[in-house]
């Protein structure tokens, strides 16, 4: 049998499991029970196990991940819808984002070069703040590896939503909309949840940070990796 | 009789929805093209998606598009965005001697990152927002 050659192999897998993963998520609302997360560990596990090389499984997998540069259109969107309710503050909204967006960068930079670690590290995770189809599209700038990237802003992600709020309240910052903000410039859609989960305003100024941060670290991040390699 | 008439308006009803619903995602699916065009075109170095989707704000926002009209596809799109990251999540497994040889500085910069941004962020809105009595 050499079904698995097929891309409508890949396709129907990655939606099955898609479909179990976030069937568990609404009966264990646990943040690590994370869909993208669990459906990943489950195809891996299955392709190891009925011994299925990785390329095959991507040839359709390529056709669903094709996708994300529609739903990046589709953020546009959003975008609009919330832009309404936050219009009143737009300049310190913006001020907000570009520094929280400017620091996450500059983080990772110092901590790599503290840790001394390879270039395609920094290549790979500059953009780890940012909703992950901008981020694999910024790593294709840099020329990192795309999965790295997806595996460590989706942990970027779970962190932002399992502490966020809890950390910014000990850190004295009750303001909806801060909070609102700041998950979405650090911890992009992941963190948008948690913030939706805190009231519509914290989610509306969440969503809007995910797609300014997502626009502003395209716009210099490659820039400072450049700059940072050579 | 009456029912005849009732399951008929469902029935167009539905096919009203679909050509609604179509119309949307093709309506996506230009912008995402025209984005493509341009950022190959001009070089902005931005990636094609997000000239669409600056593109599709830009639409809403001169009034070129109605929001009613591609709502149904973007919804959707955005709903369903953690599948079509998946793929790359499966990526990892290429990866397992690498992770394993890095997954320290990656943990510590996920976790360094994340608590810098949170505070720095919110901080600064906190200290220039106007009173948001909503």
């Amino acid at each position: 049998m050499t079904l698995y050659k097929f891309s409508i192999f890949g396709i129907l897998v990655t939606v099955i499991a898609f479909l179990l993963a976030r069937t568990l998520k609404t009966k264990v609302n646990i943040v690590l029970f994370n869909p993208v997360l669990v459906a990943s560990a489950l195809i891996i596990l299955f392709l190891v196990l009925v011994d299925i090389p990785f390329d095959d499984y991507y040839k359709g997998g390529k056709y669903v991940s094709f996708l994300l540069g529609p739903s990046v259109v589709a953020l546009g969107v959003v975008f609009y819808e919330k832009y309404q309710v936050i219009k009143r503050n737009i300049y310190p909204f913006l001020i907000a984002v570009c520094c929280g967006g400017t620091i996450s960068v500059f983080t990772v930079v110092i901590i790599t070069f503290l840790m001394n670690a390879p270039e395609v590290i920094l290549k790979s995770i500059v953009s780890l703040s940012v909703t992950t189809p901008i981020a694999i599209e910024i790593t294709k700038i840099t020329e990192g590896i795309p999965s790295i990237t997806a595996g460590v802003v989706i942990t970027v992600g779970i962190l932002g939503n399992a502490i966020g709020p809890g950390f910014l309240k000990l850190l004295g910052i009750q303001s909806p909309s801060a909070i609102g903000t700041a998950l979405g410039t650090a911890a992009h859609g992941i963190g948008t949840a948690r913030a939706l989960e805190e009231g519509y305003l914290s989610g509306a100024y969440s969503g809007l940070a995910m797609c300014v941060n997502g626009i502003l670290t395209t716009l210099f991040a490659p820039y400072v990796v450049l700059w940072v390699v050579q | 009789m009456n029912n005849i008439f009732r399951k008929r308006l469902k029935t167009t009803d539905l096919l009203q929805r679909s050509i609604k619903t179509i119309k949307a995602f093709f309506l996506v699916f230009l912008f995402y093209g025209i984005g493509e065009a341009v950022s190959h075109f001009v070089k902005i170095g931005l990636p094609g998606s997000i000239v669409g989707m600056l593109l599709i704000f830009i639409a809403l926002k001169m009034k070129l598009i109605k929001l009613n009209t591609v709502k149904p596809a973007s919804d959707v799109l955005v709903k369903y965005m953690m599948l079509f990251f998946v793929p790359f999540g499966v990526g990892l497994m290429m990866y397992f001697d690498f992770i394993k040889s890095y997954w320290l500085v990656l943990s510590v910069a996920a976790t360094g990152s994340v608590l810098m941004t949170l505070y720095t962020t919110a901080w600064v809105l906190q200290k220039l927002e106007k009173d948001d009595a909503l």
